[in-house]
């Protein structure tokens, strides 16, 4: 943690864990108080994990650990060794974009964008839960989600863009489909 | 520490300093599960609210209140990793969680290395954020007795928005019906005047034994209720409001109650 004056940083040891981020397995030393919102985005370089407020409230550092949406600032690194990650760079396979990402463009969502990469992965665990969700039911699954450009309502049609994309069976879309 | 998402915000912010953190989380293997045995629901510390929520006992009209609590509980990803049992020995006042177990005469079992013992949630609380856990004891298991037919539980938050709320008021309730008559009724609010959660147990009795009714939950709520609350003024709310608040939400939760076991929701 981040409270830990850094001269008392070495008095820790180092634990050795592995992580399965996007596909791709990592072994990676880290200190018991490494939160895996540091793993991630400074010892692995992910940037798309964001750091907003630092104590699960606003949502934007959540990732996919094994299926599960999770506050990658609220969960010790070491807690997550073995388990499988997905953040929003390992969404789609490298030069497309996922449905979920387009219909974000598509409904002219995206404002600073700093947001996103959790907004994305919070829709993403919702699709994949309940492939048609109400707008009751997108209200709920983003209520962690702060957008401070104030969103909402475009995430709202975003969803609903998305899952009708993946119904179609169009999950990835090529750069040349996309608006620009 | 069980999920963490109550103590990491305590430590990064400075208001606790802990030198060593003991994370129960390998222990989810034995710690997280909830059954329903010999009219007795046992569920462990270290399960999530989300795998409560998607588990059968919630669809059950008496256990209403948990479904509540459920929609109600801090934001998707928090109930992810945030625990039963977490909450419970938070102690915070705002726990949704303990104000259901409340209502539900839940027990708290602690097990340490000389064994084990159970203690009534309702004397579960010592202070804001301080229980009778000690230091080498961990909090195993909540359970509560089956709640009977004709009855069913209830709980409301009031905050400005709907998601992501702590609640200026929060209450639980629990009540059995039979032929209009209140058979048994239980009360809990985030605070009686401690900082800690308990049961308004003055009203529970006054309201106990009599028929359903608006004017008898109108004497209760003005004459009993405020004579046994005791609510604080802060940045959030005054003591007035959260009084007031407090009155209306118990009349809301009792006929949801009422509602609820007659059928309808």
């Amino acid at each position: 943690m981040s409270t830990i004056p850094r001269e008392e940083w070495d008095k820790y040891p180092d634990i050795e864990i592995t992580l399965n981020v996007n596909g791709k397995d990592y072994r990676v030393k880290v200190k018991p108080y490494e939160r895996l919102l540091d793993v991630l985005r400074y010892k692995l370089g992910f940037t798309g994990v964001k750091e907003g407020c630092g104590r699960g409230e606003c949502g934007a550092c959540v990732i996919l650990m094994d299926g599960k949406l999770v506050p990658s600032c609220l969960v010790l690194a070491e807690r997550a060794n073995g388990s499988k990650i997905l953040t929003v760079e390992g969404l789609a396979p490298e030069g497309k974009l996922h449905a979920i990402q387009k219909a974000l463009l598509d409904t002219y969502a995206v404002q600073c964008g700093f947001c996103f990469p959790g907004v994305i992965l919070a829709i993403k665990a919702l699709l994949d839960r309940n492939p048609n969700p109400t707008d009751e039911e997108i209200k709920d699954a983003l209520s962690g989600q702060l957008c401070r450009c104030g969103s909402y309502l475009r995430f709202i049609k975003a969803v609903k863009l998305a899952a009708q994309y993946i119904r179609e069976g169009k999950e990835y879309f090529d750069e040349s489909e996309v608006r620009r | 520490m069980g999920g963490g998402s109550d103590l990491l915000v305590l430590i990064r912010s400075g208001i606790v300093k802990a030198n060593t953190v003991l994370d129960l989380w390998p222990l989810r293997k034995e710690l997280a599960y909830i059954k329903r045995e010999k009219g007795t629901v046992r569920i462990g510390a270290l399960t999530t609210i989300s795998e409560l929520c998607e588990s059968d006992l919630i669809k059950d009209i008496r256990y209403a209140g948990l479904a509540d609590v459920c929609k109600k509980f801090s934001t998707p990803f928090i109930r992810n990793i945030a625990t039963v049992g977490g909450n419970v020995g938070a102690a915070h006042p705002l726990s949704d969680m303990v104000l259901m177990l409340l209502v539900l005469n839940g027990k708290v079992k602690l097990l340490s290395k000389n064994g084990k013992r159970v203690v009534d949630i309702t004397k579960f609380f010592k202070g804001k954020r301080q229980t009778v856990r000690n230091y080498d004891e961990i909090i195993a298991e909540v359970s509560f007795t089956e709640a009977p037919p004709n009855s069913s539980t209830a709980f409301i938050k009031f905050d400005r928005r709907w998601g992501h709320a702590m609640g200026y008021v929060l209450v639980g309730a629990y009540m059995q019906l039979h032929d209009n008559i209140i058979e048994d009724v239980r009360i809990a609010f985030d605070s009686m005047g401690n900082p800690y959660p308990e049961r308004a147990w003055k009203t529970e009795e006054f309201l106990k034994g009599n028929e359903f009714s608006d004017e008898l939950i109108k004497q209760a709520l003005n004459d009993v209720l405020p004579k046994e609350m005791k609510r604080i003024t802060d940045y959030r709310a005054s003591a007035e409001y959260r009084l007031d608040l407090s009155k209306v939400l118990l009349r809301r939760a009792l006929l949801k109650i009422k509602s609820r076991i007659e059928g309808g929701d």
